[in-house]
């Protein structure tokens, strides 16, 4: 699949994820309280759906981050270089996210 | 429309000036033409050309908007000179200022390379490749195909959708908006037997993947063109390739049996063949 | 430089863009110190609860809805034949976006100093 289309799919996702993510996480109340985030994160269906989101937010930032670099002439001619380095953090930035994630246990 | 632009009697037009040979870097020089109605902007250069300074270079050639050799950057726009009256874009102070298409290397004065314009052109292969042997009847286009290739086929080839062009700037690489169009043209033609071989070429990330939807191509075009829609069209086409193609065949088929279909010489040499 | 609503749109999309980038880095530093227990993500996430950061939320907040935005306008361009109304939907997006940003950003900073 193209970078293009994996930025598209990516967005879609993110519009739903993000509207989850923000109107669960951030409203209200305004303040971040430490025991509601608990309380959320120890459920399974709240893992899945946040591993499920860090996955498209990495999906859109590397693609994203990848599209802008080879728009220069100049890096356009180390593609294969980006390339695998975006693959490469995309798999770090997974696995440690999915980690945290995994870390947040009610009895924290 | 009634301004005090209107009725000064001379215009000043600034051009920015380049020669390679003593020049180390451009630079903006200002001339007075007489502010008449009916003038267009060409003719005040040809006026300052034959009137004030010989050296003064640009390029034109059929001065009715149909060869493209006169599109310039006027007032941060890229118009063609020949259609676009002086008047009309002089500012308050009756001063419009003229550069050339940018992102392009200047050669001299108002005439850019385009070298890399012509290269991407070709590379899209902008003939016509027609069956191996003329059909009995006919290739109809319905009045739905002809509308959705959006006057395509007006295209002149000025240059100004491609120096507008932000990706073009960025990477010279990108195949641009003029042989995209060019592209698009060729794919909906019915006649046309490589379809597939063209959405395989346009269909990267130097091609219509590459293109940001700026819409400056569409914002440049002097013939009010609509690459941006072109490119939207054959990403989708690019996705869906292999069935198009085979659509393609069968209607050929149809119309010419089973021969039509067969690919002929003339993809590779690039041949005219008239049918 | 051609200077349209499309090259302004390209501009804001890119640099949104690579904001929310340096963000993400950002916050899964921050998410990330629950592997180191609960000390460090106390403190770290009490670092990021300061005024100052107050403010670059709604900073964040715009960055995010005008990001979004402009990608919903980019999509119905691709699906649908929209091109002619190009500006008016730059225009939407933004106007959409900044509407946004001022109904979630007020409450944030009301918040933030009002305590
Ligand atoms: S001189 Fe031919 S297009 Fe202007």
């Amino acid at each position: 699949m193209r970078v293009f289309q994996i930025q598209r799919i990516s967005a879609i996702a993110l519009l739903v994820f993000l509207t989850i993510h923000m109107t669960v996480v951030h409203y209200p109340p305004f303040h971040i309280d430490f025991g509601r985030i608990i309380d959320r994160m120890g459920q399974p269906l709240w893992k899945a759906i946040d591993i499920a989101f860090l996955f498209f937010v990495l999906l859109h930032a590397i693609s994203g981050s990848y599209a802008v670099l080879i728009d220069l002439g100049g890096v356009a001619r180390m593609k294969r270089t980006l390339a695998a380095s975006a693959i490469l953090l995309a798999i770090v930035g997974f696995v440690y996210g999915t980690l945290t994630i995994l870390a947040f246990q009610p009895p924290v | 429309m009634a301004s005090p632009v209107r009725s000064k009697s001379m215009a000043t037009v600034r051009v920015k000036r380049f020669n390679p040979d003593s020049d180390a870097k451009p630079y903006m020089q200002e001339f007075q033409v007489p502010n008449l109605q009916g003038t267009t902007l060409l003719d005040a250069l040809h006026r300052i050309k034959h009137e004030q300074d010989g050296s003064l270079t640009f390029r034109r050639s059929c001065r009715h908007a149909i060869c493209g050799s006169c599109a310039m950057n006027v007032n941060g726009r890229n118009i063609l000179v020949c259609k676009t009256p002086l008047q009309g874009q002089l500012d308050r102070k009756g001063v419009v200022t003229i550069k050339p298409l940018p992102y392009l290397p200047i050669i001299k004065d108002l005439v850019v390379d385009r070298s890399t314009f012509w290269n991407e052109y070709l590379r899209v292969k902008p003939w016509l490749v027609p069956p191996a042997t003329s059909p009995e009847r006919e290739f109809r286009m319905s009045p739905e195909e002809v509308a959705a290739l959006h006057n395509a086929e007006t295209c002149i080839m000025c240059g100004a959708c491609y120096s507008a062009c932000q990706v073009v700037a960025l990477n010279k690489k990108y195949i641009g908006p003029h042989a995209l169009l060019k592209s698009f043209l060729r794919v909906l033609d019915p006649r046309d037997t490589i379809p597939g071989e063209r959405l395989a070429e346009v269909g990267t990330d130097e091609g219509v993947f590459r293109c940001h939807t700026i819409f400056n191509c569409i914002d440049a075009c002097p013939k009010n063109l609509n690459p941006t829609q072109a490119i939207e069209t054959l990403r989708r086409l690019a996705q869906k390739r292999t069935a198009f193609e085979a659509a393609r065949v069968e209607r050929q088929r149809t119309i010419a049996g089973p021969l039509a279909a067969e690919p002929t010489p003339a993809a590779e040499g690039g041949v005219r063949h008239v049918p | 430089m051609y200077r349209s609503t499309g090259f302004v749109s390209f501009v804001l999309r890119r640099l949104t863009g690579i904001a929310l980038v340096l963000y993400l880095i950002a916050h899964i530093w921050v998410i990330g110190s629950v592997n180191g227990g609960t000390e460090l993500f106390n403190s770290r996430l009490a670092a990021v609860q300061t005024p100052i950061f107050k403010l670059a939320e709604v900073a964040l907040l715009a960055a995010v809805v005008y990001h979004a935005f402009d990608g919903v306008r980019l999509l119905i361009v691709h699906y649908f034949d929209v091109t002619e109304y190009r500006k008016s939907l730059f225009y939407a997006a933004f106007v959409v976006s900044a509407i946004l940003t001022i109904a979630g950003g007020l409450p944030i900073l009301l918040f933030a100093f009002q305590g």
